[in-house]
């Protein structure tokens, strides 16, 4: 190859390399800025997450809309539920997100909208939106007094119990157990049938999770509902709280008095739907809503009702009861007058019905009106209507690690491996990471 | 026909032979002289692009807090400090050289026997060598839930253990923490070890049946003709079935994820899966970085450590 050649050759190969740069610079940018999109676009896109291969009542919701609105058309993006949330998290980096996207409040999950809205991803909401959001837990939906996330539900995080199982497994005349010591006593009673009280999805960290903060709110938040703030505060720490020590201590108690399935430790979520649709045991730790998926899988007379773990003795009943689903706009989208729209539709008392209908879970906007007698929500009615609720606590937690700490050390506690003040002092440390 | 496939196998298993090379052929000309090394640029470019800036840029990441969205800072080797400091991290860098060493070692061992044992004579060797084989060819994700099932508390090997009186050992073996690394382990030398003896069978086609012969004629017993004949002989095959099984072994992910996801309490968190966990799940995403540096300086490491270890010494003409 001759020198002249060389440097042709070179040249050309300079051009290719700054050609194919610019290409690839000119993808990764966008030729106008979110101020100049478009508005006038009636198609947007969703994406929301899915636990099964059920139609999803996003889903529904979103073909209703577009029936009622022909010149609409919705692109929906069905996540599965345990990568929704990193999926979500790298579409909005990456900024190829839906323009509808449902999110969690609070900062406690990689979903989190206070995370996403705080990172300039999420667009600020409306007056309806805001109208929306639960009283005292404004600071989960919003930042500087703009809302950033439409609250869909009302979720009661306690025990779901089968009644028609405890006959199934030939125990007669079971009443919920409103004391501990009742509670073991129906522990020995599922026990000596070779099931159990509770199916529980001890390898599953989510169910173990869900589990001690079910049990918190009798033991830490029943008594000082503010507890998350005082923690956020420095006034104290989850290794001298004596709730959460009871909690775990319960927790331990509950094991060893046999209320949860042989292997419990190593169960995943199959272990309580097959539990609770099979009839080997009476009630699982799973959110309100999940009962309608479970009951599609049970018996007719499997009779399902939502109920408040005991208080230990001498405690006031208090239960979790928050929403825990809520729809966001992305800040990036251009058709932000069609998605907000939607989000206007979702709110409405038809639609609110039809999510109830088809998922289980209260209505946010309704459910203080709703009579809800003869349903699965029946027994903490009055817990409902006195108040006696907080919020699901790991969504107000600074990050995801504190609740991470929790289920993972709620499954080194049933195996042995890790004792209540580590499990503690973990917690801790994830919340001042 | 034979005589080229045997040769190319040679290429590929065989030391190689270093002195005096022939002469260079001179290039043809025509279809050799018409390619420019620039035709390749596109490909050079994107492999840069996506391996080689992309790794640089998530190394960049090991030296600040990002959480994955928004704004980061810069905060040198904290990151590294508090992955020295956590017990947790440290049990998953020990979990991960355990599954690795263990993985390669007993891949190697059983693969070699089935390789030798399958090697000749045997009349269903082929039939043999395919069922062998299979595993590899599954998906890892699919095979950890089958094995998932078979270790379920109410699967079969419990059944069994049951059936037979033995009700004192059915355990949750996933969840057991003495026994759940173990249970990984098992899973991953079942898969692995197909793809160490078709390695190894390549490396036993290349050695001379006339060379073990001639020993066992100079009253060479099995071992010693194993010893001194044919390991020698497949020493490139060990290289390549050990390099290979270690670093798979080093960044083992499915398996884990699918059998325990790192449970119980973390028994079984390894390097990989917690990059993972800290860069998604949690939103960690520095400090996940920091875990991938480390976890690929230490694949690294091992890699070329053990390239040394068993090229052994060069061979004179």
């Amino acid at each position: 190859m001759t020198q002249h050649r060389r440097t042709r050759v070179l040249r050309h190969g300079i051009l290719a390399v700054a050609a194919a740069g610019a290409l690839t610079l000119a993808g990764c940018s966008s030729s106008e800025s979110p101020d100049e999109s478009s508005d006038a676009n009636q198609d947007f896109s969703f994406t929301f997450a899915t636990s099964n291969n059920l139609e999803s009542p996003y889903q529904t919701l979103a073909d209703l809309y577009m029936e009622e609105n022909p010149d609409v058309t919705i692109t929906t993006n069905p996540t599965p539920n345990d990568k929704y949330g990193e999926t979500i998290r790298t579409q909005l980096q990456a900024g190829n997100a839906s323009d509808v996207i449902q999110t969690t409040p609070g900062s406690g999950d990689a979903r989190g909208l206070i995370g996403l809205a705080d990172a300039g991803f999420l667009e600020p909401l409306g007056d309806t939106a805001k109208s929306l959001v639960p009283e005292g837990s404004e600071s989960l939906f919003e930042i500087d007094g703009k809302v950033y996330g439409q609250p869909l539900d009302f979720t009661i995080g306690s025990v779901v119990a089968s009644f028609g199982n405890a006959g199934r497994m030939g125990i007669t005349d079971f009443a919920w157990p409103e004391s501990m010591d009742d509670l073991y006593a129906a522990c020995d009673a599922a026990a000596a049938t070779s099931g159990s009280l509770f199916a529980l999805a001890g390898a599953a960290p989510p169910n173990t999770g869900l589990m001690a903060q079910a049990i918190s709110a009798t033991r830490v938040y029943a008594e000082d509902p503010d507890w998350n703030q005082q923690r956020l505060d420095g006034d104290t720490t989850f290794a001298d709280s004596d709730g959460w020590k009871d909690t775990l201590q319960t927790i331990i108690d509950l094991n060893d008095g046999g209320c949860f399935q042989a292997g419990s430790e190593g169960g995943g979520f199959d272990a309580i739907t097959n539990g609770l649709s099979g009839g080997t045991s009476i009630g699982g730790f799973i959110p309100s809503g999940a009962a309608i998926e479970i009951a599609k899988a049970a018996p007719p007379e499997a009779a399902f009702a939502v109920e408040p773990f005991p208080a230990a003795d001498g405690g006031e009943p208090y239960i979790m009861a928050s929403s825990n689903y809520t729809l966001s706009i992305n800040a990036a989208s251009k058709a932000k007058d069609a998605a907000a729209a939607f989000l206007e539709w979702m709110s409405e008392d038809a639609q609110q019905q039809k999510y109830y209908e088809l998922s289980g879970e209260l209505p946010v906007s309704a459910y203080k009106d709703m009579d809800l007698t003869g349903t699965i929500y029946e027994p903490v009615v009055d817990l409902l209507a006195s108040s006696s609720y907080t919020s699901l606590p790991s969504n107000v937690w600074p990050n995801p690690s504190v609740y991470d700490a929790l289920s993972v050390g709620v499954q080194g506690i049933l195996t042995g491996q890790k004792s209540i003040d580590q499990v503690l002092a973990d917690m801790d440390t994830a919340w001042d990471q | 026909m034979t005589r080229t496939v045997e040769s190319e196998t040679e290429l590929v298993v065989l030391p190689k032979k270093y002195g005096r090379r022939p002469a260079a052929q001179p290039r043809r000309p025509g279809l050799m002289k018409f390619g420019h090394w620039w035709w390749a640029l596109p490909g050079i470019i994107l492999v840069i692009a996506i391996h080689y800036v992309a790794t640089a840029v998530g190394g960049f990441f090991a030296f600040t807090d990002w959480s994955g969205i928004g704004d980061f800072s810069w905060i040198g080797l904290d990151n590294f400090v508090r992955i020295f400091q956590d017990p947790s991290k440290l049990l998953a860098l020990g979990n991960t050289l355990l599954l690795a060493f263990a993985s390669v070692i007993l891949s190697n061992i059983v693969g070699l026997g089935l390789a030798l044992g399958l090697n000749r004579t045997l009349k269903s060797r082929y039939i043999l060598r395919v069922l062998f084989f299979m595993p590899v060819v599954l998906s890892p994700l699919a095979v950890s839930y089958i094995w998932k099932f078979v270790f379920d508390f109410n699967g079969p090997i419990n059944l069994v253990l049951k059936s037979v009186g033995l009700e004192e050992m059915v355990k949750p073996w996933v969840a057991d923490p003495a026994l759940a690394i173990w249970t990984v382990l098992v899973v991953i030398v079942w898969q692995n070890t197909g793809f160490a003896m078709v390695i190894y069978m390549a490396g036993l086609a290349a050695v001379p049946v006339e060379i073990e012969e001639a020993a066992a004629i100079d009253g060479a017993n099995l071992w010693h003709r194993f010893s001194h004949v044919i390991l020698p002989s497949i020493r490139p095959a060990v290289a390549i079935a050990t390099t290979l099984g270690i670093v798979n072994g080093l960044r083992v992910f499915d398996q884990i994820m699918a059998l325990t996801a790192g449970g119980p309490a973390g028994a079984t968190e390894t390097l990989a899966t917690q990059v993972y966990k800290q860069s998604f799940a949690l939103g960690n995403f520095g400090y996940g970085a920091a875990l991938a540096l480390l976890l690929t300086l230490i694949i690294l490491s091992f890699a070329i450590v053990q390239q040394r270890v068993t090229s052994g010494p060069r061979e004179e003409n």
